[in-house]
Parts: structure tokens; C-alpha cells; sequence
């Protein structure tokens, strides 16, 4: 292969090092990269790896562009509002550099759907923002034989490892489910703008070792990065032999969809202390707002101790329910901990209920804080 | 015997916002029950039912895995809680 000449100019940096040279710019001329998530982490992954000359550069992305993303989103402009996110990004990046082949799927990723999309690349970059699809990302590679170089932030603090097919373990065997996690989404949590920049261009640099060959990967590493101290950390794991994907054994063989299952879809919901509810309590005997209490725990859990006026409604009963999107007052959604009523939160919304609440730190919160002589089973 | 917990960004609504904390014991049992102590509700999101460290939760002193309760902190002296961050 040949590169023009205004290749080698766009390149030239590139060129004088020995670690990449022509042979490792031609290496990322043919590499086919796909991008998940054009969010706050594929934004700089995205523009960097457009810069080095990724030869074919995929963006999956369903969303449109909104004016809060544009804080992080740097692929982003303002006059990209409510365009699709992947038509946005791919235009932008074929502004950045027209010498690459920019591919946007402006579509969900789904089971039905990911061993097509993936079947084009020759590895992915996972910065979706749903544990669900970080799931199915990683089972599709394990399937599949792709690598991939996954990340994740929340407020000030960032996750990165990569996965190499037959050289070390998955984000499975990392954390191996992730369905009764209660992690709030950037949209609930909020995050630095700067932070997915640092993450984004972590994966970036990965991608690049990875199809040049070089350097010290990620693999079998958590590298984590904590903003406010300004200080990285490396926790070592490895593959476990039980683990569903990846182990000796697998469970899963074909990608599944988890989004029925992982409940932290990304949803707008408040978190109440113990005082702060029971100063909305308070507040409501003496006429203020409303507030629905709705214990989501089993009916035994509920029988031996409760809070006054709390109605029974356990969890499995949700996905039954059916939200008046116009109920006027709060609903505050309890349970032992707070994982559940999170959980609550996110069905509830799906089901029509607007800005659900949650006691958090559950009744046992509430014991400790409020009420000492209330028996959380 | 004092510990520093290094909180992860999810579970820091527990401690007011504080990113590390300090805890008495020598096991992680003991760590995660004087946590509990302080900070009610925090060792469920971690621990389930039966014990055993959640499937999103990986707990290290210093750079060693520790796989269950009963595991003690040894010479390490920082007890780090890792979560499953989902945010992109």
C-alpha cells in the first residue's frame, strides 16, 4: 500500500516513530474500529482514533444529540442539536480526517443485531452508558473473538480495562453480573465534563497499541482514575474458570439482551435521606404535597415491620404496574437497603411514573437515623 | 487495628461524600460491619444475603483480591471497594 502525499504529511508524526513508522500507519489504515456509545467517552476515543488514521471507523449510537451533552460530547457542536448522534459524530469526523471510511448505526444494539454490526470490525470500543449493553458488548466479543477496550465513569471517577481474546479475562470475570446493582447513570449522578475526555483518550491509546502490537495492554488490569486526587490506581484480576462467558464452561453462547434484567437504565430519579423524607412526611400531615409510601419488599418483610401508612407492593408486582403519569404528590419507593426501591425507581418511570423516589440506605437507614424501634426483617 | 477505605464513587452517598474513610478491624467482616455502624445500609450493597461479596463489587487490600469475609488485611493497611461503574 501506498500513502499520498498528503498522507505522509497528515501522518508525519506518526512516521518518525519507530513504534508505529509506515508499517504501523498501514496496520491503522486497515483496521476497521467500531465504536459503541458516541457519549461522553466515545467523543475522544471517536476524534482521536479518526486523527491517527483508523482506516474504517464505526459509530453505533441511537441517540440524538442534546444540549446537555454538550458539556462532555466534544464530537458534538451546537448546531448538531437533535441530530442523530452517530450522523452528527460521522460528519464531524469525516471533517477531521477524509481519509478514512467513517460508518455510522444509528440504531440500538441489540442480540439480534450485534454479531452482524460487530462481524465488520476488527475490535470495539465500549462507551455505552448502560451496564445492559456493556454486557452485551462483552459477550458479543467473547463470542465473537474481538477484542475490546471497555470504560465507565460516574462523577469524578473512571474504570478502564481491555480484553484480548485467548490472552486474559473478560469484563464478565471482572464483575460477573451487575443485575441487583444499583449504579446511577451520568444522566442521575452527574460527571466532570473533562472526565470521560481522560477515559475516552485511555481507550483511544489501547485501540492504537492493540492493532499496532506494541506496548503493555490493559488486559487482566482495572486501571482506575479518580479526578479529584488527580491519582491512578491498577487492580489486577483474572479469568475465572466459572466464568458464564469466557469460563471452561460457558452459560452464555449466544448474546443475550440484559435490558430486562439490568435495571439501570438510565432515569431521573431523587434520593431521599431518612430526614429528608421525614421532613416530607411531616411536611404533608400539616397540608403540604403528598407522599405515597410503597414498600417494594416481600410481603413477609413487610409483615414483620413497616412505616406507617407504607403500602405493600413487592418488586415482582412492578413490571405489573401501570403509573397515572398526572399523580400529584411524590411517590417514594422503600425497601430494606435501597437497592430494590432504586430498582423500583427505574421500573416505575419505564411504566409512566414521573420522577420516582427512593428512601436511600433503605429502612435500615431509617432505623438508624429516625426510628430505632422500627423491626426491619 | 485502623484501615483506610478507599470508598468507590457509587457507594460515597453513604459516607457524606467522603472518598476515603477510616474502619477498625482485621477482617474484612469486621471492616464492613464498623462501616455498617457509621454508615447504615452501605455493607448491603455490597454483601448479600448469604455473605458473599456482590457480583459488581470486587474488594482489594492494597493490590490483593479478597474473596470473602473472612479474609484478613494482613500487613495492608487500605481496604479499596470497587464498583461496576455503568456511566459512558
Amino acid at each position: 500500500m501506498t500513502f499520498s502525499d498528503a498522507e505522509l504529511e497528515r501522518y508525519s508524526r506518526h512516521l518518525l516513530l519507530a513504534e508505529v513508522g509506515r508499517a504501523g500507519q498501514e496496520k491503522l489504515r486497515a483496521a476497521r474500529v467500531l465504536i459503541v456509545g458516541a457519549g461522553g467517552l466515545g467523543s475522544p476515543a471517536a476524534l482521536y482514533l479518526a486523527a491517527c488514521g483508523i482506516g474504517t471507523l464505526g459509530i453505533v449510537d441511537f441517540d440524538q444529540v442534546e444540549l446537555s451533552n454538550l458539556q462532555r460530547q466534544v464530537v458534538f457542536s451546537t448546531e448538531d442539536l437533535a441530530r442523530p448522534k452517530a450522523v452528527a459524530a460521522g460528519r464531524r469526523l469525516s471533517t477531521l480526517n477524509s481519509e478514512i471510511t467513517v460508518v455510522t448505526h444509528a440504531l440500538e444494539l441489540r442480540a439480534e443485531n450485534v454479531g452482524a454490526i460487530f462481524g465488520q470490525y476488527d475490535l470495539v470500543v465500549d462507551g455505552t452508558d448502560r451496564l445492559s449493553t456493556r454486557y452485551l458488548v462483552n459477550d458479543a466479543c467473547v463470542i465473537l473473538g474481538k477484542p475490546l477496550v471497555s470504560a465507565a465513569i460516574h462523577r469524578f471517577e473512571g474504570q478502564a480495562m481491555t480484553y484480548v481474546p485467548g490472552r486474559g479475562p473478560c469484563y464478565r470475570c471482572l464483575f460477573p453480573d451487575a443485575t441487583t446493582a444499583a449504579v446511577p447513570s451520568c444522566s442521575e449522578a452527574g460527571v466532570l465534563g473533562v472526565l470521560p475526555g481522560v477515559l475516552g483518550a485511555i481507550q483511544a491509546t489501547e485501540a492504537i497499541k492493540l492493532i499496532l502490537g506494541q506496548g503493555e495492554l490493559l488486559v487482566g488490569r482495572l486501571l482506575t482514575y479518580d479526578a479529584l486526587e488527580m491519582r491512578f490506581r491498577e487492580f489486577s484480576f483474572e479469568r475465572r474458570a466459572n466464568c458464564a462467558v469466557c469460563g471452561d464452561e460457558p452459560r452464555i453462547t449466544l448474546p443475550l439482551d440484559l435490558a430486562a434484567t439490568c435495571h439501570e437504565e438510565p432515569v431521573a430519579f431523587r434520593r431521599l435521606r431518612p430526614r429528608e423524607l421525614n421532613a416530607l412526611l411531616q411536611d404533608s400531615q400539616l397540608g403540604g404535597p403528598a407522599v405515597r409510601l410503597i414498600d417494594v419488599r416481600e410481603p413477609a418483610e413487610y409483615a414483620a415491620g413497616h412505616l406507617a401508612g407504607a403500602e405493600s407492593l413487592p418488586l415482582a408486582e412492578l413490571e405489573r404496574t401501570e403509573w397515572e403519569s398526572t399523580a400529584i404528590g411524590e411517590t417514594v419507593f422503600l425497601c430494606r437497603s435501597g437497592a430494590r426501591s432504586a430498582r423500583a425507581c427505574a421500573i416505575a418511570s419505564r411504566h409512566g411514573l414521573r420522577k420516582p423516589s427512593h428512601l436511600e440506605g433503605g429502612l435500615i437507614a431509617w432505623a438508624a437515623a429516625i426510628d430505632p424501634m422500627l423491626h426491619v426483617a | 487495628m485502623n484501615c483506610t477505605v478507599r470508598v468507590a464513587s457509587p457507594l460515597r452517598s453513604y459516607t457524606g461524600g467522603a472518598a476515603s474513610v477510616t474502619a477498625r478491624g482485621e477482617t474484612v467482616a469486621e471492616l464492613l460491619a464498623d462501616l455498617e455502624r457509621r454508615f447504615p445500609g452501605m455493607r448491603f450493597r455490597m454483601i448479600d444475603e448469604q455473605g458473599d461479596i456482590r457480583p459488581h463489587i470486587r474488594l482489594y487490600a492494597g493490590t490483593r483480591e479478597l474473596r470473602s469475609l473472612a479474609e484478613r488485611m494482613g500487613e495492608d493497611r487500605v481496604l479499596h471497594l470497587i464498583c461496576a461503574l455503568s456511566g459512558g
